[in-house]
């Protein structure tokens, strides 16, 4: 069948429109982190690399930016466990009160992400443990979990439950057929999973602008509160810092398990 | 003996053993409650948000004592009272549902096209590419986005600039409210297309062939085929973006410049400039019960749409 030639032109005035909208702050952000001007002008003011040497000796942004790997570290270790067994519970049993069950496990999706971190505000506040850096991991675990739930029970229902079933008539006792038939189907599931999790809490602003104070402050938070002081190139360069970070997670995606998963319909 | 050795491995006596363990503690007529055990951690951790709320509501009936900083130990509906009566959060709510209603249409309006090229392309490769082009941003984060158009945007940024070229006097392009709902546009984008996306490629291409087949030229296949049977991608993109934007924070903090508070912004400065937690409180909880309200009536108007977490499957 031959596409219309009005139908391509406009949507694809469209989609021109869309990839510059996305992606006009990435490239501009790469442009500027290598100026060698002192304030970001345009056109750039010739090619340097000495806003990546500024950000390399200073310390500020290097632990702002460990801190953050850290919180997404906790993270993710704590979605792995808990994402997994919920998304196959889900996926794979009938559950007396199945729908509550699933409109309760969306709520860090409908609790606007201001009310959870005031929420968690002051229960770590009660409890004593702000200012610790662990609690801010567990937060973003939490408001992000439906990801890794989705991720899983996504992978868990393509598993075929016949495959289980034969898995126990062979003999084999229900932990191995936990083990060895149904992790490796949803491994899947699981790395695009906390893929998604850490990336999404290295990025977490609101909820660490809530829960950190100015000794622990994470990387989006240290950026923050630096644009509204003055903007200078070191701040792009340390933005390169995280469009690299997507980038690699894109690719790590893209080669896991395709990203053209997220095209499929359920 | 060896050969029987060799053929059990170590790894079979330690998933032995451990089945042993997990038959001891958990025996089989147990077996009923295995789903509910597994679920346990998620549901725990989500009972942190439940606590949270139940904290905000227990703040929100308490008052600012103003003389000791101190909340008063009684309870009180007074700061319900402030928040329907006062002026500025009735502007400042206002603002924030217009505002997040135009980014909704626009964002809608742009993401359908490119999710429908992207999920219709014959090109492998300018698929992959359209992708790549949305997740970066989406795995970028909102405070580096922002920054980028702080840069574009600025009285010194790019767009002055290239105006200045041509003679014309740099124009204050930031720190407005459409430089807010444009910053919330271009952050919502990739949202609203990866949740259009499926539901896209749930419709089979057969019928757009069929329906220009019958004569139908491909505005009217669009709007007849098409987009009816797209509604619930819409329907979910839509909610996304709407509750997202509604709610949002960093743009209008940074591209706003204060002067274009979104009621996310209210709340964080009854809790960080004044102090007032009751007040914040009070607010954080009727934005929630808003987002709900607003979920739960786009839910009964038109379904679920893909938001409906695997509960269509089977």
């Amino acid at each position: 069948m031959t596409v219309p030639l009005s139908k391509t032109i406009v949507l694809w005035i469209f989609v021109v429109a869309v990839l510059v909208l996305v992606s006009a702050p990435t490239v501009v952000i790469l442009g500027a982190s290598f100026t060698s001007g002192n304030i970001i002008t345009f056109p750039p003011e010739g090619f340097s690399l000495k806003w990546y040497e500024k950000i390399a000796t200073s310390r500020d942004l290097w632990d702002a930016f460990l801190r953050s790997v850290y919180v997404s570290a906790i993270c993710t270790i704590v979605a792995i466990p808990v994402g997994t067994l919920a998304g196959i519970a889900l996926a794979k049993y009938t559950i007396r009160f199945e729908k509550s069950v699933q409109i309760y496990l969306l709520l860090p999706f409908t609790i606007p992400l201001i009310g959870s971190g005031i929420g968690l505000m002051l229960i770590f506040g009660e409890a004593r443990l702000l200012g610790q850096l662990w609690p801010v991991g567990l937060a973003c675990c939490v408001i992000n979990l439906p990801f890794m739930i989705w991720a899983v029970t996504a992978s868990a229902s393509s598993l075929d439950p016949d495959l289980e079933l034969a898995a126990a008539s062979c003999g084999a006792p229900p932990l191995s057929t936990f083990v060895h038939v149904t992790l490796p189907a949803v491994m899947p599931g699981v790395i695009s999973g906390s893929l998604l999790m850490f990336i999404l809490a290295l990025n977490e602003f609101l909820v660490s602008l809530l829960l950190t104070d100015a000794r622990i402050v994470t990387l989006p938070v240290q950026i923050y509160n630096s644009i509204r002081s003055i903007i200078t190139p070191d701040l792009a360069a340390i933005s390169v810092v995280f469009i690299a970070c997507a980038a690699l997670a894109i690719i790590l995606l893209d080669r896991l398990v395709g990203l053209e998963i997220f095209l499929k319909s359920k | 003996m060896r050969v029987a050795k060799s053929a059990y491995p170590l790894t079979w006596r330690i998933m032995d053993a451990l089945e042993a363990f997990a038959g001891f503690v958990w025996p089989a007529r147990f077996g009923r409650a295995i789903p509910w055990l597994m679920l346990a951690p998620a549901l725990l951790l989500v009972g942190l948000l439940v606590l949270g709320l139940w904290q905000i509501g227990d703040a929100s009936l308490r008052t600012l004592d103003t003389s000791t900083f101190l909340m008063s130990e009684s309870y009180t509906l007074a700061n319900y009272r402030r928040a329907f009566t006062e002026s500025l959060f009735a502007v400042v709510a206002w603002r924030s549902l217009v505002g997040s209603l135009i980014v909704t249409i626009l964002c809608l309006l742009l993401a359908f096209p490119y999710a429908y090229v992207m999920v219709r392309t014959s090109s492998p490769m300018i698929r992959k590419l359209l992708l790549i082009a949305l997740f970066l941003p989406f795995f970028i984060g909102q405070v580096v986005r922002a920054y980028g158009w702080l840069i574009i945007l600025g009285n010194q940024g790019m767009v002055n600039e290239v105006l200045g070229l041509v003679g014309i006097a740099p124009i204050r392009l930031l720190y407005n409210y459409w430089a807010v709902l444009f910053g919330l546009v271009q952050y919502m984008l990739p949202f609203a297309v990866l949740m259009l996306a499926p539901a896209l490629t749930a419709i089979p291409e057969e019928l757009e062939a069929a329906a220009g087949s019958l004569g139908a030229g491909w505005v009217r296949t669009f709007r007849h085929i098409v987009l009816p049977l797209a509604r619930p991608g819409l329907v979910g993109a839509g909610l996304v973006v709407l509750t997202l934007s509604l709610t949002d924070f960093a743009m209008p903090a940074i591209l706003g410049g204060g002067s274009q508070d979104f009621i996310a912004n209210a709340i964080y400065d009854q809790f960080f400039r004044t102090s007032d937690q009751g007040l914040g409180s009070t607010l954080a909880l009727l934005l929630v019960a808003v987002g709900s309200l607003l979920v739960g009536l786009v839910f009964t108007l038109f379904g679920a749409g893909t938001l409906a977490m695997a509960g269509a499957r089977r």
